[in-house]
């Protein structure tokens, strides 16, 4: 309770910031053209009427490379091709779906933000509360060159349908010490690893973001695969498959860190594990995160990424319009431009931000395709092709929940 | 009786509550906002009002949930570490005490340093403990290199065993110097002259502790007992950083209801910490009792 009132008052003073800044960009109003319907107007229109006008891109904040990576790469180059005025606003992602939630209950057609860095379950709440401006992504050139439909077509479950551009993404690896052991290949074997390296595997307590990612591939792959999971959440279908994933883990369990009896709460705190060399593999929802860690100091030089053969977790971050976007064009074109091979290829270079390319490599130009390839990721990193090639999606948010609470009575409080 | 100005507070009004609560309303004001403001909003969300989503079912499904077994077993679980480690600081505090006021002044100067433990953060003890205790830790690096396991796998495993046992060793780090500053208070106003007597009177050491020295402590004990036992018991920090996965402490569990899951398990974390605060208060009003009971019975004999 002590920390609920704190919020209380953030939330008061954040309702109050929202409203002066609506109130603002009301006033210096005008920003694209009046009478324009964008929903009718070809590309080449669009970029016409975006041009001269300011998009004002609300994005989670708290990542200075980003930062870094849309003011001073980004802004110049949409300023100088499409003569639009860039400007970053630093916002949590649940305060602006609060935000656009509360202004579509309200009916406030003139909305203060343009464009959106979202995915998983705050795009979900937007969708569900009718606040995206869309469908708009089959209408931006570089979704329809570059992106796989088939990969892009759910966020975290929820089906996409052109309410929000790819942007970039992020993988599931497993990290292991290349100096102490062979990588497993597949969950079978890693079986036969825990039993053969007693204490050297655990992994994060699940309701963490990492753990609960690490059972949910564990459910994909004892169960036969994610396709059977991708129409939604079916309880019959889970109730049958789930205690398959029970008796895995569970066979794990003795064999775990400290036998299984407590598990690492975060995934920062399995890292220290590995970094000291008390267990011998590790896990992370970044691909880069063993190289920058391993140029922190923190790992060991020899730490390397892999995969299992039945695939690892993939998801997509996007951008989105809301409904009362008071510039659409201008939105339209930076998300188009945020998705160009160009930009793909800047924000993949780990000195820029290093986030992985949204856009399907094996549809790029040779020439193209190799400078991807031929970025330097770091002797611990996997390269953007092999990750692709056993990329599985996110299924429903309930799966998740689900599994988190199953695991919890399943196999943490389980009698041995 | 206040005909004409005069200095003494009755006639200034102090005694009027208007005017007491007046200048007491800086101390008044945040604390009844902040305190009681977030104690009523989370009882009204552990019985399903104020949510982020509407609540589902009835009014007390919250606290039914929260009495569920495993909740039980973390209840159990830390209770058992916040009075084996409450009651260990306090021993170790009194005994630390009793033997500084027994030193020559240099060594008591010296001995200051046990203060160190109360600079420090709970966060940074857990973190020392942490380095010192684990299994690829100092002391295991020691015991390797002295030749007393083959192998610092085998150092036993005294963090995340299960036990609590880091979580122990962590809380009287930090709690002892607590204890002993409030016993070496106590002792710096006894006369020493009632030891000397009592050893010319021919009392051993061990009769002068418990004899002369206990009883004008124990005041001073009961309340670091109660200040410590229930900090340990809702205490997060120890606990995020050496705490098993099963059972678990019962402020992680909230924690994980209310930040890691579903809104709709908000409430069973609510609950939770109303049983808590609750349980807390009784705690408090009937350790006194009993404690003054039991000293009036002394005072008797």
């Amino acid at each position: 309770m002590k920390r609920l009132l704190p919020l209380l008052f953030l939330f008061f003073f954040l309702a109050a910031c929202a409203d002066n800044e609506t109130e603002r960009s009301g006033a210096e109003k005008p920003r694209g053209a009046v009478a324009f319907d964008p929903a009718a107007a070809d590309w080449g229109q669009l970029v016409e009427a975006a041009r001269g006008t300011t998009v004002r891109f609300y994005m989670y904040g708290g990542f200075a490379h980003t930062n870094r990576w849309i003011d001073g790469w980004v802004a110049p180059r949409v300023s100088e091709r499409f003569g639009i005025t860039l400007v970053r606003e630093p916002m949590d992602a649940p305060v602006f779906v609060n935000k656009l939630v509360t202004e579509r209950q309200a009916g406030r057609t003139s909305g203060s933000i343009d464009l959106l860095w979202v995915n998983g379950e705050n795009f979900k709440s937007l969708k569900e509360a009718d606040a995206l401006h869309g469908p708009f992504a089959q209408r931006l050139p570089n979704v329809m060159t570059w992106v796989n439909p088939e990969h892009a077509a759910t966020d975290f479950g929820t089906p996409v349908e052109g309410y929000e551009a790819p942007f970039g993404q992020a993988q599931f690896v497993f990290e292991y010490d290349s100096a102490r052991t062979d990588p497993p290949g597949n969950y079978r074997e890693l079986l036969e690893w825990v039993r053969d390296n007693p204490g050297q595997f655990t992994y994060p307590q699940p309701p963490d973001f990492t753990g609960s990612a690490f059972i949910r591939q564990a459910f994909y792959a004892v169960t036969g695969g994610h396709e059977q999971y991708l129409d939604g959440f079916d309880p019959a279908l889970f109730a049958r498959n789930a205690p398959l994933l029970w008796a895995y883990l569970n066979e794990l369990n003795p064999h775990l860190w400290q036998q299984g009896k407590t598990y690492p709460k975060s995934s920062a705190e399995l890292d220290t594990l590995l970094a000291r060399g008390e267990v011998g593999m590790g896990m992370s929802y970044h691909p880069l995160h063993a190289q920058s860690m391993i140029l922190d100091g923190s790992y060991p030089p020899t730490i390397r990424t892999f995969l299992m053969d039945e695939g690892t977790i993939f998801n997509l971050h996007f951008t989105a319009i809301p409904f009362n976007a008071g510039n659409v064009a201008g939105a339209m074109v930076l998300a188009d431009f945020l998705l160009s091979p160009e930009a793909q290829l800047s924000k993949f270079r780990p000195e820029n931000w290093g986030d992985f390319p949204a856009i399907d490599l094996t549809r790029l130009a040779p020439a193209t395709r190799a400078e991807f390839e031929a970025v330097n990721l770091g002797a611990a990193s996997l390269s953007p092709s092999v990750l692709t090639g056993s990329a599985v999606p996110e299924v429903d948010v309930a799966y998740l929940e689900a599994l988190e609470r199953g695991w919890e009575e399943h196999v943490l409080r389980a009698k041995p | 009786m206040c005909s004409e100005p005069s200095l003494s507070p009755d006639c200034h009004g102090w005694r009027r509550p208007g005017r007491t609560l007046l200048p007491l309303s800086p101390l008044i004001l945040p604390m009844g906002l902040l305190f009681l403001g977030g104690l009523a909003l989370a009882l009204a969300q552990s019985l399903g009002f104020w949510l982020p989503v509407s609540h589902q079912g009835e009014l007390l499904d919250a606290y039914k949930a929260a009495l569920a077994p495993h909740y039980l077993a973390s209840m159990a679980f830390s209770l058992t570490i916040a009075f084996v480690s409450a009651g260990l600081s306090v021993a170790f505090g009194t005994l630390g005490a009793w033997a500084m006021w027994n030193m020559p002044p240099l060594l008591q100067r010296a001995s200051m340093i046990y203060k160190m433990g109360l600079i420090l953060p709970h966060m940074a003890v857990a973190f020392v403990v942490l380095i010192l205790w684990s299994r690829t830790g100092f002391i295991s690096a020691i015991a390797f290199h002295m030749g007393l396991v083959d192998d610092p796998g085998q150092f036993p495993a005294i963090l995340h065993s299960g036990n609590g046992a880091g979580m122990i060793i962590a809380f009287v780090a930090k709690e002892t110097p607590f204890a002993m500053l409030l016993a070496l208070a106590v002792l710096a106003r006894t006369d020493r002259r009632l030891v000397q007597v009592a050893r010319m009177l021919g009392a051993g050491p061990v009769r002068i502790f418990v004899s002369v020295v206990l009883p004008r402590l124990t005041p001073a004990l009961h309340t670091a007992f109660i200040i410590l036992f229930l900090y340990t018991l809702g205490a997060f920090d120890i606990p995020f950083l050496l705490a098993e996965s099963r059972p678990g402490m019962l402020s992680i569990e909230i924690y994980n209801l209310y930040f890691k899951r579903e809104l709709t398990d908000r409430p069973t974390a609510m609950a939770l910490l109303v049983v808590l605060f609750v349980f807390s208060v009784a705690f408090i009003m009937v350790y006194s009792h009993v404690a003054s009971r039991l000293e009036d019975r002394v005072r008797k004999l």
